[in-house]
Order: structure tokens, then C-alpha cells, then sequence
């Protein structure tokens, strides 16, 4: 699953920040909450068992998308779907903290 | 800048927490949509992909759509939204966009082998209604054909429906349906006389036992997965059967995991019949007063070639349709053969699982749904396995309640809206009419004001078949819309691709993009997508729902309804219909198609007024009336009062969809069953009542064998399918730069210990090979799906990599749909 950062195709200055629906093996949230702080760009903010509040930041559409989908993917997730999206243009802010 | 960022953040996990039923902290809660701009405009519709039909909201700045959420008014995802679904505001803005007719010329004129020129719509309908005529005139309606789409609009089916039927007098009509649903809706139709769905997607929330039959919803169904997962995370006691030829990504949810040998689901359903009889589990109430026991036609063929050995050899090539009645205990006697024992040995899953999985159906106790889509559909007994899993539903009675619910799934937006509730299938008239059938022509003749036995009583070609007639010079006039099918069809370079280029055929295709199917043509027809136009779908539970034109569509690109219309124009009666019914109806003699079929009084009836004023509707500014109004009025006409009815039009702009029946404004959940059907009287309990016996029919079928099976030359089982990040074909999706970069290209996936006993590995380039051709890729043995020791998976989204080349044409001869998903390849190295 291609993580690579491909800050060659962002627009100069946009923030894409998007929040995550996770499903999760109850047993796995564990391993499942490590994956998530060692991913750059995602933040957990809300846990239950079984479910978890994920908000991705970064600097386009791709950025999101990958980890999205790594999300979907990974050992112990049932899914991972969006629920919301938005896109700011910035002006000198760093696309995104890891 | 900080607060402003973690204000946004804090919106995003809001709507999450709202879409996901965690409450929060009052603080927290934001009732406020998902980043709403307010220079933007925002409007509702349904996502253009798969057969969940979730709703999204779509935004327009500056006559281009610049961003889509998951609508969180929709009942079906309620804001959620799957990685495709982010990306539909990107889907019509691929680079390679078509935005002119394209016509295949040298030196200034129609050449079948000349390069593509730009051309206007006017030179391209001139060559385009020549060719029809000049191949009426010699070979007459069975030579012209069209192939359209479970994508098209409602109305764009339903026009095209009356341009072939009505205009040019042929049954040559199917969908790319044909090659997904049509096994699903056959046995609908002989079960129950009706087809589609009882119950709808409310079932996910009150099934204790949740069973995917070949179906990997994780990736292809995911919204309606995670209502799945929620149900299966939030109540201890429900149970998750997963059953298919390979390890996918619902298996991660899998109580009961099952792979089993290709072909032997119908082993596996023809033992549960037998341990729900066995162990005294029948509901005798529910059958002796709901169904009827008939015995299936055995050896029926695998819908080859006629002259191909499995077509000779079989005994009942001829009528595999064909059926007796018997009563409950020649079915139990028939059934009895499928033991535990016998069942684990063909199918090589473990006893107790089989048993296990039995158990969830005959628990009288348990509510259990059933999801299939492709494992079932695309099978050589296609129609078989559907009819055996209404038989377990039937036979215990669990049907047709919240949570007792066998639900076919659809894997395109409208399969169900368009090409099965219209009709465009060879054999079909709108409201599950059939061709074949006087009384079913005569009521379409009246409603359509066309002659007294006008319509053409010959069911056409499907799909298979349309390909063959167009290698073998019998079709040779042929629209191709809305779909890839040179990308989709089975054993595409012996059996598709040479059709398209016979000298003999002319071959028209209508897309947005310059698919491998567009550059086989000889005339390409730029089409209008998704928001450019105002359209109308039906998912996978019934409901119909609607959206308005937001965008213009680029350059001369038109709808395919716009198309459909304009060709109309250029034909007369005089020039199509035989003189026999001119001379009997001379009142219809030097009419335009378009006078006839859509200026009847009926399609034309709505003055441009009515079109809401604060949306574009090129078609209907273009022909003066409100065209898609008229068109489904019309349309909705054969189906109000019979169990089919659709609300007002109006009625869907302004809601996000309605389940049909709807009566008066309210729609219907489950159908068939006293109090939540208004078609079911007091007292009745239960009626099917789309059969005149208002019962249901239980068919008795034996295990037969796939039309292929590996051998010493070919020695894997080839599964084909999906994967999450690309709808189908990928003509949409691959032209996405985050998801063609997610996944650029179809890879075989296979074991591990397969590879390395062919020398393999994980990278390793190889070639795909079967008796009918090849296709070059490479080797993954880490991947999400992970095929048994002897079985390879391979998508077919990679119009570089046509695994279709490989496939075999053989199709379930009832419903003459094609098998992908078994095969005999073999693997070598590059």
C-alpha cells in the first residue's frame, strides 16, 4: 500500500482535513491505535470498543486517500470510511505535521 | 491560522461521531454540514458507482463540480463515504475527456479502417442513420443491436428501449447487466414472478446471522459493510458466515470463515435443505400454504458455441428452462443425497463449519441474511444457486420480515432502476413484461399509442450472443452505450473484439472516455456523465432516486438520452416499420421516429415551466418539453397498481429516494407480507403475489460440474473480479491520479508455495495463460486477497492488462450470463 509523499503533485498551499469512520476488532484496538499515531498525518481523537474517530490531515486529496485506504486494509480494521472532508487554501503554513 | 484548523477538526469529528452513533460531550456536538462554503452550492445525488446507492452531496462553483460528501440525510450511508465516492468530483475531469463525435475516415469519408476525425454531430448521425438504413433495407431488424447499461438514467433506458422495440422493430437490445444480474433476476422472476428484493437495507439492523455467499463487501459494498460491522460489533449474539473460493478482506469479520472448492456452493446449499429437513426444521405451515415444489432441468449445458463439445454432449441444451412439478417429499428425497459427509468431500470445507453454517438457517430463532452479487450471478448455474438459497429462505419460512431477508446485491448504480425495471433486456418490457408474452405486447403497444401488433414478438440477442452474431456478419449495425464490454465480455479477443472490427458491421460507442471498447469502434459519440445532465437511478433495495443537472457537460458532449432522442429524428415510418402496418394505420405513415415515440402526447406532455428554474436541462431546452418528466410518467405508468409503483416525479427531487411500492407517498420496506405490503390484503399473511397462485417456487437442482476445471496443462482455477479503489472497468476510476496511484495495475494474486513451484515470486513478471489467449502482469502473493493453494485472482479494472482475454465464453444457459470466476489457466514466467 503506497504511503510514499508525494508532495510533488500538491498544489502549493492547501489543507485537506478529513475525519474517519473506523470499525475495529475490539481484541486489535490496541495494535490498531500503534498503527495509527505511527502514521503520519492521523490523529485518533474519539475510541470506543469497536469504534474509533480518526481525522487525517495533509496537504491533497492523494494524502487522504492513501491513508484511507491503508486504514481500510490494515490487520484488526473492519473499514474505514469518510465522513467529512474540507480544503482550506493556506497561505505559508506547512502542508501538514507528522 | 491553529484555531481555525482545529475548529475544522473538530466539525470532522463531530460528523464522524454523529455518523457513527457515539454521542459526545454537548460541547462537541456541531449541527452544521460537513464544511460548507458558502460561495459554493451544494445539491443532492446519488454516487455515480456501485449498487449500494449512497447519497452524496455534490458542490458547484463556476459550472465544474469542486467537491462531494457523503449526504448525511441519505438513509443508506448516512455521510459515510467510501474511497470512490471521495473522488466523484474528480471523475469528469480526466484529461483525455471525449468532447467531439469521432469518426473513423480516409480520404474524407467513413473508412472502417481510417483514423478518427473530428466530425459534427450532424455528419456523425448522417453516417450513422445511413448505416442503419443501408443494413435494415438488406437484412432487416434482426441486424441492427444496442448494447446499453445498468449506468444508463431511468429515462435514457427507457427511450432506448423504445427507439429498438418500437422504431426499429427488434428484441436486440440487452444491457452490460446481462454479464451481472441477469442470473439474479431470472430466478426472481421464477420464484416469485417479481423481481428484486423483499426486504431493502433496514434487514442490516435486526439479522442476528449474517451470511456473504461468495460476496466480498468489504471492498465493493463498503458502506453497507460497515452497517454490517456495527450491527455484528454492538450485539454479541450475531454471527458472521463469510463463505468463498478464496481469503479476501470480510474475512477479517468472519465467525464461520469458509473456502470451498469453485463450483460446489450449489453442494453446499443443496445440504443445508437437506440438515434443515433432517432435523425436522421445515416450516410445514409456511410451505404447504406459500410454495410450490418443482424439479429443475439436469444437464443443461454451459451456453458455448452449439457446436462446442459441452453443448452437444449435454442433454438438455435445447430447454434448460424447463420444469415439473413434484410436491415436498420428492424435493426431501432429492435433497437427501447432500450429506454432511458427501458435502465436505466435494466441497473440502471442514464438517463442522457446513454445520455451523446450517445451523443459522434452520434456528428457527435466528433472522438471517443472505448477500450475494458476482459468486452467485456469474456462474455456469447462476439461476441454480439463486433459486437454492430462496429455497433454505422458503422452506423455513424466513423471508420477507426485518432480518429474514435472501438479498441479491447490484453491483451498478442502476441494474435494478434501469435495466431491470425498464426492461432493456432481449427478452423484456418495462414492469417485468416479457416480449414473448401477446398480452404483455398488446398493453405496451396501448400505452405507447403505437399499431396493433407492432412490437417484435422474437426475445434478441443477449449479450454473448450479440458478440457472436457480430464476428459471424449476422448483426452489423450496432450501438454500444454506456459501457467497457470489449474491456468486460468473456474470451474477448476470440469472441468480442473480432465483431467489432468485421468490415461488415458498423459499431457506434457512446462514453465519456476513450475506452478500449471507443477505440474498436468506427464512430465515437462524446456522452455527458453523471451531474451534466439531470438523471435518475434505482439501488439495490429499491430505491429509486433522483438528482438535477449542476454542470454543463464539456465541449459538444451530449446525454445519451439527448443522443437516443436526435438519432430518432432521422428515420421515418415510412423507412422502418413494415408497409403491412402502415397500410392498416395509414394515420402513422410519414412520421418521424421522434414524432412517434416521444412528441405521443404522453412524453411531451410537460411544457418547459415544470423544469425547476434554479437547475440546467439541456435535453429539455433542446426539445422543448420536459423530456425526462414525460418519459417517466409514461414509464411509471405500467407499473402503478401492480406492485411496481413509482411515486410522482416531483416527488424524488425533493426526497433521497423512495423504496417502491410506493402508495399513496409511503414507500415499502418488506414486500410480500401482510401489514408491511399494501398489496397484501388482511388475512393473507403472506402472498407472492407476482405469481397468479400467489406462492413461491421451490426448485430442486443437482450439484453439476464448471464448464472448465484445471488440468495437467492449465492447472489454476482463474477468479476474476473487483478490488476497492476501482469501479469496473476502471474508465472512471483509473483516470483519478490518488487512485490510479493507490492501484495502477491488475496483478495476479496467488499462494505463495504456487509460486515458488513454478519459480516464482512475489514481483515476479509473468503471463497469465489460457486456452483462449493471455495477458502479461505481476506476481502477488502478500496481497489482500489470498487465494488457496491451486486458485489465482486477477481484476479486470486494467485496460492494459485484459484478463478477459483469458476467460471463457460459457454463461448459465438460462440466464445467459457469463461465468468469470471460473476458468483454467495456467502461470509461467515472463
Amino acid at each position: 500500500m503506497p504511503l510514499g509523499d508525494t508532495v510533488g503533485l500538491a498544489p502549493a498551499g492547501e489543507l485537506h482535513i478529513a475525519s474517519l469512520l473506523l470499525h475495529v476488532r475490539p481484541d486489535r484496538q490496541p495494535t490498531v491505535r500503534t498503527a495509527i499515531t505511527a502514521m503520519p498525518g492521523t490523529e485518533l481523537h474519539i475510541e470506543q470498543p469497536g469504534k474509533m474517530v480518526v481525522t487525517v490531515e495533509g496537504p491533497h486529496e492523494g494524502w487522504i486517500a492513501d491513508r484511507m485506504t491503508a486504514l481500510h486494509l490494515l490487520d484488526g480494521v473492519f473499514s474505514a470510511v469518510m465522513v467529512f472532508h474540507h480544503v482550506d487554501r493556506v497561505e505559508g503554513v506547512p502542508p501538514s505535521k507528522p | 491560522m491553529l484555531d481555525r484548523r482545529d475548529f475544522i477538526k473538530a466539525q470532522a469529528v463531530a460528523a464522524a461521531a454523529a455518523a457513527g452513533g457515539i454521542s459526545l460531550p454537548a460541547a462537541a456536538q456541531s449541527s452544521m454540514v460537513a464544511g460548507e462554503d458558502t460561495a459554493l452550492k451544494w445539491s443532492k445525488a446519488p454516487c455515480r458507482f456501485c449498487g449500494t446507492g449512497c447519497g452524496v452531496m455534490v458542490a458547484t462553483k463556476d459550472n465544474r463540480v469542486v467537491a462531494t460528501h457523503g449526504d448525511m440525510q441519505a438513509e443508506v450511508n448516512r455521510g459515510l463515504n467510501c474511497v470512490k465516492g471521495y473522488f466523484l468530483s474528480k471523475i469528469m475531469y480526466g484529461q483525455d475527456r471525449l468532447t467531439q463525435p469521432l469518426l473513423r475516415m480516409r480520404d474524407g469519408k467513413y473508412h472502417k479502417d481510417g483514423e478518427f476525425l473530428p466530425v459534427s454531430w450532424d455528419r456523425a448521425f448522417d453516417e450513422m442513420a445511413s448505416q442503419w438504413k443501408r443494413v435494415l433495407k438488406a437484412k432487416g431488424p434482426d441486424a441492427v443491436g444496442m448494447f446499453g447499461s445498468g449506468q444508463w438514467t431511468i429515462w435514457e433506458g427507457y427511450a432506448a428501449s423504445k427507439l429498438m422495440r418500437a422504431g426499429f422493430r427488434t428484441n436486440n437490445l440487452d444491457p452490460n447487466a446481462r454479464h451481472c444480474m441477469a442470473s439474479a433476476a431470472v430466478a426472481f422472476i421464477r420464484t416469485f414472478g417479481m423481481d428484486e428484493p423483499m426486504g431493502c437495507y433496514d434487514d442490516f439492523e435486526h439479522a442476528d446471522a449474517f451470511v456473504l455467499w461468495g460476496s466480498n463487501m468489504a471492498e465493493m459494498h463498503p458502506i453497507l459493510w460497515t452497517r454490517i460491522t456495527d450491527r455484528r460489533l454492538a450485539h454479541s449474539h450475531v454471527k458472521v458466515a463469510v463463505l468463498s473460493t478464496f481469503e479476501h478482506r470480510s474475512f477479517e469479520l468472519a465467525d464461520i470463515p469458509m473456502i470451498f472448492e469453485p463450483g460446489t456452493d450449489l453442494a453446499i446449499l443443496n445440504y443445508i435443505a437437506n440438515h434443515i429437513i433432517q432435523t425436522n426444521r421445515v416450516n410445514k405451515e409456511f410451505i404447504e400454504k406459500h410454495c410450490n415444489f418443482r424439479m429443475g432441468q439436469k444437464d443443461i449445458g454451459y451456453g458455448l458455441r452449439p457446436e462446442s463439445v459441452l453443448e452437444v454432449r449435454a442433454a438438455n441444451a435445447k430447454d434448460p428452462s424447463d420444469s415439473k412439478p413434484i410436491d415436498f417429499d420428492a424435493f426431501a428425497k432429492f435433497v437427501s443425497t447432500y450429506t454432511l459427509d458427501y458435502t465436505a468431500e466435494l466441497t473440502k470445507v471442514p464438517k463442522e463449519r457446513l454445520l455451523a453454517l446450517a445451523e443459522m438457517y434452520a434456528d428457527p430463532k435466528t433472522k438471517v441474511m443472505s448477500l450475494w452479487t458476482m459468486g452467485f450471478n456469474q456462474h455456469v448455474r447462476g439461476v441454480w444457486v439463486n433459486h437454492m438459497v430462496y429455497n433454505i429462505h422458503l422452506l423455513t419460512g424466513k423471508i420477507s420480515e426485518p432480518g429474514n431477508s435472501p438479498f441479491s446485491l447490484t453491483g451498478q448504480p442502476s441494474a435494478c432502476g434501469t435495466a431491470r425495471e425498464v426492461g432493456t433486456f432481449a427478452h423484456r418490457l418495462p414492469a417485468d413484461m416479457q416480449v414473448a408474452n401477446p398480452t404483455h405486447r398488446a398493453h405496451t403497444e396501448e400505452a405507447w399509442k403505437l399499431p396493433k401488433g407492432l412490437l417484435p414478438a422474437k426475445v434478441g440477442y443477449h449479450a454473448v450472443q450479440q458478440d457472436r452474431m457480430l464476428k459471424d456478419g449476422k448483426l452489423n449495425a450496432y450501438w454500444i452505450m454506456v459501457n467497457n464490454n470489449l474491456q468486460a465480455a468473456p474470451n474477448s479477443a476470440n469472441e468480442t473484439y473480432p465483431g467489432y472490427r468485421n468490415p461488415e458491421n458498423f459499431i457506434v460507442v457512446s462514453d465519456a472516455y476513450p475506452t478500449v471498447t471507443a477505440s474498436a469502434a468506427d464512430l465515437i459519440l462524446p456522452a455527458a456523465m453523471w451531474v451534466e445532465k439531470e438523471g435518475a437511478y434505482g439501488n439495490a433495495e429499491r430505491r429509486t432516486h433522483f438528482w438535477h443537472q449542476l454542470v454543463n457537460a464539456p465541449g459538444e458532449a451530449r446525454s445519451d438520452l439527448w443522443q437516443l432522442m436526435e438519432f430518432s429524428k432521422r428515420f421515418t415510418t415510412d423507412e422502418v416499420w413494415p408497409a403491412e402496418v402502415l397500410d392498416a394505420n395509414p394515420s402513422y405513415r410519414g412520421k418521424s421516429l421522434f414524432d412517434v415515440l416521444f412528441r405521443n402526447g404522453n412524453v411531451d406532455r410537460f411544457p418547459l415551466s415544470e423544469v425547476n428554474a434554479e437547475y440546467a436541462n439541456d435535453e429539455s431546452k433542446d426539445f422543448g418539453f420536459y423530456v425526462q418528466k414525460g418519459l417517466f410518467e409514461e414509464y411509471a405508468g405500467f407499473g402503478r397498481g401492480h406492485g411496481h409503483d413509482l411515486a410522482p416525479f416531483d416527488t424524488y427531487h425533493q426526497v433521497r429516494g423512495l423504496r417502491w411500492p410506493v402508495v399513496d407517498g409511503k414507500e415499502t420496506r418488506w414486500r410480500y407480507r401482510e401489514g408491511l405490503d399494501p398489496f397484501v390484503k388482511p388475512g393473507e399473511d403472506v402472498r407472492f403475489y407476482g405469481n397468479p397462485d400467489g406462492k413461491a417456487n421451490i426448485f430442486a437442482f443437482p450439484y453439476e460440474p464448471p464448464a472448465e476445471e484445471p488440468d495437467k496443462d492449465f492447472d489454476l482455477w482463474l477468479v476474476t473480479g473487483r478490488v476497492l479503489e476501482h469501479w469496473h472497468s476502471g474508465s472512471m476510476t483509473m483516470r483519478v491520479p490518488e487512485l490510479y496511484k493507490a492501484m495502477p495495475m491488475a496483478l495476479v494474486f496467488m499462494h505463495p508455495d504456487d509460486a515458488k513451484a513454478r519459480g516464482l515470486r512475489r514481483g515476479s513478471e509473468v503471463k497469465v495463460m489460457s486456452r483462449r489467449g493471455e495477458m502479461q502482469t505481476r506476481v502477488e502473493t502478500r496481497g489482500r486477497n489470498k487465494p488457496p493453494r491451486g486458485v489465482v485472482f486477477v481484476p479486470w479494472f486494467d485496460s492494459a492488462r485484459l484478463i478477459n482475454k483469458c476467460t471463457l465464453d460459457a454463461t448459465d444457459p438460462i440466464s445467459k450470463q457469463s461465468d468469470f470466476k471460473k476458468c483454467a489457466v495456467k502461470i509461467v514466467a515472463v
